[in-house]
């Protein structure tokens, strides 16, 4: 996958706005590092990223005001910015590229009117006179819908939404041929972000907008395409859409996971580790859930394929294990029928089907409980043939009955410390220590007298704990889940679920998680697949699959699924 | 916010110049017997003689040794300034912190009182009084220090009304503090900062006010002070003796009221970040 | 950049202390109230009938509150006492030295106001700079001198060696001109003492202004108006300067307190004839009731100017609205 010469979707015109290579740096900070861009007329690109990322920095740096030191080229029309003098710069600015700035408090002068204001940069490039250009103002005013009585107010007598709209009328007047927003929907109430939303998409169709948000909801409603920052450099671009139901970088994928909205159906979960410049490397190595050897020596470049670019040395998100044709057979019945699966790094993907339906089986498949009949496994690009100790390394099971998957000749601490044992990892008392740290990582007490205990003097909950610690004593990548909440109360069940949450959060953990209930399974996994008589009838991201289901055995599912309230007609939400 | 006043002013430049003007006068004034060579009150020599060995800056018109008087001049300035400069914080920090904890109608009265004198420029309240009493230097220290509270009074108040708010303040109430215990162990030293500029202002306007009185000829008759030296000095500008006794007096009162605008310059920089790193030519 | 609000009832105390302090202070001392009010000399020199006459307005015999009422509605009547020196009500003798110093205060006030706001925002703009350090060093310093000292140096260097300018008064006396030569004369006298009144209070102002330039300069909606593309001009007066101006605005009816008391200390020191050099003398004579009409005219003027700007602030910072 090579970079193409042009970034936007369409190749054919050239864009309005090149930037190259773009550094900018505050003293020993480095802000942005190395940022290609491209956008052309009548496109809007947003530019997500979390507080302190950059961005507000890149649009400022289009702008030149930054007081940072810039290198790179920043190319409007032909012409590089950078390269111009400050007072050709200021002719520029606001005539041909504009900014809607983020909506602060005194972001506008407080001693004039804010008529005065949208009018000031009219006057001053010479493109009116002071008649006409309050005239103008006024229609801008009006345009954006501030009642003209508050005209003549001056800024902090208006509400914050009314000092948005001001904030775009003003941005507007000199018609630039590029618009740089900045958070333009933060400071809004949820009624005036959709009408302001509206009036943006409705603006002038030839504009190119710059959208600069930590919002997603923001980047959906305004724009086309999507490019994802972190560490000061591009991740992820693409169309907007497809980037936010199918994001291919670890990155992405975890905002989006993080981000409260009323699509995804996941709950709420955060990203390991917090966000810091490593000194070599791809800068969000420390907290990505499939980090190789070169990722912590070479920032990875981004690579193109049909219209979306990733940065990433692994391609973005890879098929941590996937199965085609798998087959297992017991005599005449096919418990799994011709099976294609696959589960992505970083991932939850939850098998649901009743029970007969072969979703223990295929569990027990992947792990080598069962010998596939027919089909090949795949971990990590690579064929599994044998299962030796290295596979267990990384691949974990957890059962659905922890009274009888934990000994009860063991004590907690034997347990936990058993496979480490097998493996022969470390002497005794690493072995214990490490065991020990595992079990408070599940929330359970690390006192001497606890970890004594055994298993039958335990709850189910606390069991079943005790098991997941097991399996992640090894530190495995993915964990299959066997119906793990099945024996336990519901109280319990929550609470064994989110603690798998925060387990995939904190270790970058991929699962397998098997049930025969959708309700559950939409709360936990970013996709589902349905299996029906040894088949996958139905495989898609959860929030498509439980809305808008395309087999009908997934509707019966849903429509059978535990509701808590009653609806007249059709799929449960 | 920890603050560290002392150390902020010693490092900023202004600030240094400041408190090297300060000693300077500070050791003068104390030195002042030792080498002031004579009773800068007695009639030591003739009327009106130009600078000479014995005496450094010439005689005044009644035959006083003005070297002398420069110097004891300087102890009149300095203990009025400070005995007003500690006074008067002493009554803003009662008035101000007493409106500030006890609120209600009391803050109330005592702010409009403090808005009331504010406006009043002091100078001519005290040339009224003045004129009816003729004031000592005690009693001048007590007018002007009557006079020179309500300024402090308002900003110690506003200081004081957003401590009270302050979560470790709440947290000693909830320990049963009464609110002088509070008053004395938690806002006073919070306040310091604040304390030590409204000081060094009140110092400066009253060495200002003290100087500018005696120049009216309404100060202590028996004091010596610079104001009354420029009073008698300006009498005799016809004649070049303004340059050893006008000029000295003059220079020595505007360098001491310049080193305290220094040092307080120095450390208003402190209290307000956004003035930080002043440096003077 | 808030104002403090002096409200009505502000303003009504302050009136009433002026008007007590210049009512009790002479019942305070000892013996005749008449004594106190006119002093020992005056009242060798009058009659009985002028003394009866004077116990008679003054309510002099009457219970304290009757002589306070009556003091108070003398007041407003314009009637300030009788100056036995000058033989005329105090109120026309200080009318006739008052045009001088406002003369004086007005020209002063105006330029140092003027002058302050232009180098400081000059100053702000610049933080930082040879220009800025400069001025800054050197305005901190003028700051230092007061005003009367100021004038004695610019008397004797402009006036005495160099003999620029006229060593006393406001007028030459007996010159009879008139017209123009008039005008130029009256402002060659006022030139020094108008100097020097300005010098020693340029710094406050400037002070002011710089530091609230500092301030603004960080706002976001300076960044806002650069991004409008606008040129350094526009930036440094209309947006950032106009926002600087106003605490020096606040500061006009305190800065008027301090430039009158500065004017009755230029005055001694230039010998001109204003309300300063009346007071002095009134002093040395122990004109009373001059001395305390002085003191209600000035303290009463300066309370009204407060007055006047707070009542017009509002006009120009439209944050602050009215909250009487």
């Amino acid at each position: 996958m090579r970079r193409k010469r042009c970034l936007t979707q369409d190749c054919e015109v050239k864009p309005l706005l090149e930037i190259r290579n773009l550094r900018v740096s505050y003293g020993n900070d480095t802000v942005l590092d190395g940022i290609d861009l491209d956008l052309s007329s009548g496109e809007t690109l947003a530019i997500i990223g979390e507080s302190g990322t950059g961005k507000t920095t890149l649009g400022m740096s289009i702008m030149r005001l930054t007081e940072g030191k810039v290198r790179g080229s920043i190319k409007f029309d032909g012409k590089d910015l950078l390269a111009l003098s400050e007072e050709e710069m200021r002719r520029i600015r606001w005539n041909r590229v504009a900014m809607v700035f983020q909506n602060v408090n005194n972001v506008l002068n407080p001693v004039y009117s804010v008529l005065e204001q949208v009018a000031e940069p009219i006057v001053e490039h010479g493109l009116r006179n002071k008649e006409e250009a309050r005239e103008r103002a006024r229609e801008l005013l009006a345009m954006v819908g501030l009642s003209s009585s508050r005209l003549s107010a001056c800024p902090h007598q208006l509400s914050g939404g009314e000092q948005q709209r001001v904030l775009l009328a003003m941005a507007l007047a000199n018609d630039p041929e590029l618009l740089i927003l900045d958070e333009p929907l933060s400071s809004l109430d949820v009624a005036t972000r959709s009408e302001l939303a509206d009036l943006l998409k409705n603006d002038n169709g030839r504009r190119a907008r710059l959208v600069v948000t930590h919002n997603l909801d923001t980047a959906g409603k305004l724009a086309d395409r999507l490019a994802v920052l972190y560490g000061g450099r591009i991740v992820e671009i693409g169309g907007t859409q497809d980037i936010l139901q199918y994001p291919r970088h670890p990155y992405t994928r975890a905002l989006i996971r993080a981000y409260p909205n009323m699509t995804t159906v996941k709950d709420l979960q955060g990203i390991k580790g917090r966000m810091s410049r490593p000194v070599s490397g791809c800068s969000f190595h420390p907290r990505c859930t499939q980090v190789i050897d070169i990722c912590r020596r070479e920032p990875p470049e981004l690579s193109w394929n049909q219209g979306r670019a990733v940065a990433c040395h692994r391609g973005g998100i890879v098929t941590i294990l996937s199965v085609e044709n798998l087959s297992k057979n017991f005599g005449t019945l096919k418990a799994v029928n011709s099976v294609n699966m696959r589960i992505e790094a970083g991932e939850t993907l939850a098998l649901v089907g009743q029970s007969g339906s072969g979703k223990t089986t295929l569990a027990k498949t992947i792990i080598g409980l069962h010998q596939p009949s027919q089909g090949e496994i795949f971990f990590d690009g690579v064929k599994v043939i044998g299962r030796g100790k290295d596979f267990y390394r990384k691949v974990q099971m957890i059962f659905q009955n922890p009274g009888e998957s934990l000994s009860h000749r063991l004590s907690v601490l034997e347990l936990v410390m058993e496979p480490l044992e097998v493996q022969g990892i470390g002497n005794k008392e690493e072995r214990r220590q490490k065991a020990i740290k595992v079990i408070g990582e599940v929330e359970l007490p690390q006192a001497e007298d606890f970890i004594n205990k055994y298993p039958h003097h335990l709850s189910g909950g606390e069991m079943q704990r005790v098991a997941i610690a097991r399996a992640l004593v090894l530190d495995p990548v993915l964990l299959i889940a066997d119906e793990p909440t099945a024996f336990l109360d519901a109280s319990v069940e929550a609470k064994i679920l989110k603690l798998l949450l925060n387990l995939q959060e904190s270790r970058g953990l991929s699962i397998l998680y098997i049930t025969h209930n959708i309700a559950a399974a939409r709360k936990v996994s970013d996709r589902i697949a349905v299996m029906l008589d040894g088949r996958i009838v139905e495989e898609g991201p959860s929030n498509l699959v439980v809305t808008a289901p395309k087999h009908a055995y997934t509707r019966r599912l849903l429509q059978t699924a535990s509701s808590l309230h009653r609806f007249e007609t059709g799929v449960t939400q | 916010m920890h603050i560290d006043l002392k150390k902020e002013i010693r490092e900023s430049n202004p600030g240094q110049i400041g408190i090297v003007i300060l000693i300077l006068v500070v050791v003068l004034a104390v030195a002042a017997p030792i080498i002031g060579r004579y009773d800068p009150i007695q009639q030591s020599a003739a009327t009106l003689l130009s600078p000479s060995q014995n005496h450094w800056l010439g005689t005044n018109h009644v035959g006083q040794d003005i070297w002398s008087q420069l110097l004891y001049g300087a102890r009149t300035s300095l203990l009025v300034g400070f005995s007003v400069g500690i006074l008067g914080l002493l009554l803003s920090i009662l008035f101000g912190m007493s409106s500030a904890l006890i609120g209600g109608i009391y803050d109330r009265v005592i702010m409009r009182i403090v808005d009331a004198f504010i406006i009043i420029p002091m100078v001519i309240v005290v040339i009224l009084v003045a004129a009816y009493i003729k004031p000592s230097l005690l009693l001048l220290i007590s007018l002007l220090s009557v006079l020179t509270w309500p300024g402090g009074a308002r900003v110690i108040r506003a200081q004081t009304l957003s401590l009270k708010q302050s979560g470790h303040i709440s947290a000693s109430r909830t320990f049963g503090a009464g609110w002088l215990y509070i008053a004395w162990r938690h806002i006073l030293p919070d306040l310091m900062p604040i304390l030590l500029v409204e000081f060094i202002y009140g110092v400066r306007r009253a060495v200002f006010m003290e100087a500018g009185l005696a120049f009216l000829g309404i100060g202590d008759p028996m004091v010596v002070s610079w104001g009354t030296m420029m009073h008698d000095a300006l009498r005799f500008s016809y004649l070049d003796v303004w340059r050893w006794w006008l000029v000295p007096a003059g220079v020595a009162l505007s360098l001491t009221i310049i080193g305290l605008t220094f040092i307080s310059h120095a450390a208003e920089a402190v209290l307000d970040p956004r003035l930080r790193g002043e440096a003077v030519a | 950049m808030k104002a403090i609000k002096h409200n009505l009832v502000t303003y009504g105390i302050a009136f009433l202390f002026i008007v007590a302090l210049n009512f009790i202070l002479p019942r305070m001392m000892p013996g005749n109230p008449l004594t106190a009010i006119y002093g020992d000399e005056a009242l060798i020199a009058m009659t009985p009938e002028l003394k009866a006459h004077l116990v008679e307005r003054f309510a002099l015999d009457k219970p304290l509150w009757e002589q306070f009422g009556a003091y108070f509605i003398a007041i407003f009547r314009g009637d300030l006492g009788y100056s036995y020196y000058y033989n005329a009500p105090v109120l026309k003798v200080i009318l006739g030295h008052l045009p001088w110093t406002l003369l004086l205060v007005g020209s002063s006030l105006v330029l140092s106001t003027i002058l302050g706001l232009m180098l400081g925002i000059e100053s702000g703009w610049r933080r930082g700079s040879k220009t800025d350090r400069t001025l800054l060093a050197g305005l901190m310093s003028l700051n230092g001198f007061p005003d009367f000292f100021v004038g004695m140096i610019l008397l004797l260097v402009f006036g005495v060696m160099l003999g620029f300018f006229p060593l006393a008064g406001a007028l030459t006396p007996y010159s009879g001109i008139s017209g123009l030569s008039l005008v130029l004369d009256v402002l060659k006298h006022m030139a020094l003492p108008v100097a020097a009144l300005t010098l020693a209070h340029l710094a406050s102002g400037y002070l002011l202004t710089r530091n609230t330039m500092i301030t603004v300069l960080k706002a976001p909606f300076m960044l806002t108006a650069k991004a409008k593309g606008l040129s350094q001009k526009v930036l440094k007066y209309r947006h950032a300067g106009r926002n600087s101006m106003l605490p020096v605005i606040t500061m006009t009816g305190i800065r008027l307190g301090r430039v009158v008391t500065g004017a009755l200390f230029v005055e001694l020191v230039f010998a001109y004839p204003g309300v300063g050099q009346l007071t002095y003398q009134a002093l040395l004579s122990r004109d009373y009731p001059v001395i305390q009409g002085v003191f209600l005219m000035v303290a009463i003027s300066v309370l009204l100017a407060n007055c006047a700007v707070d009542l017009l602030y509002p006009k120009i910072d439209p944050r602050v609205s009215y909250a009487y």
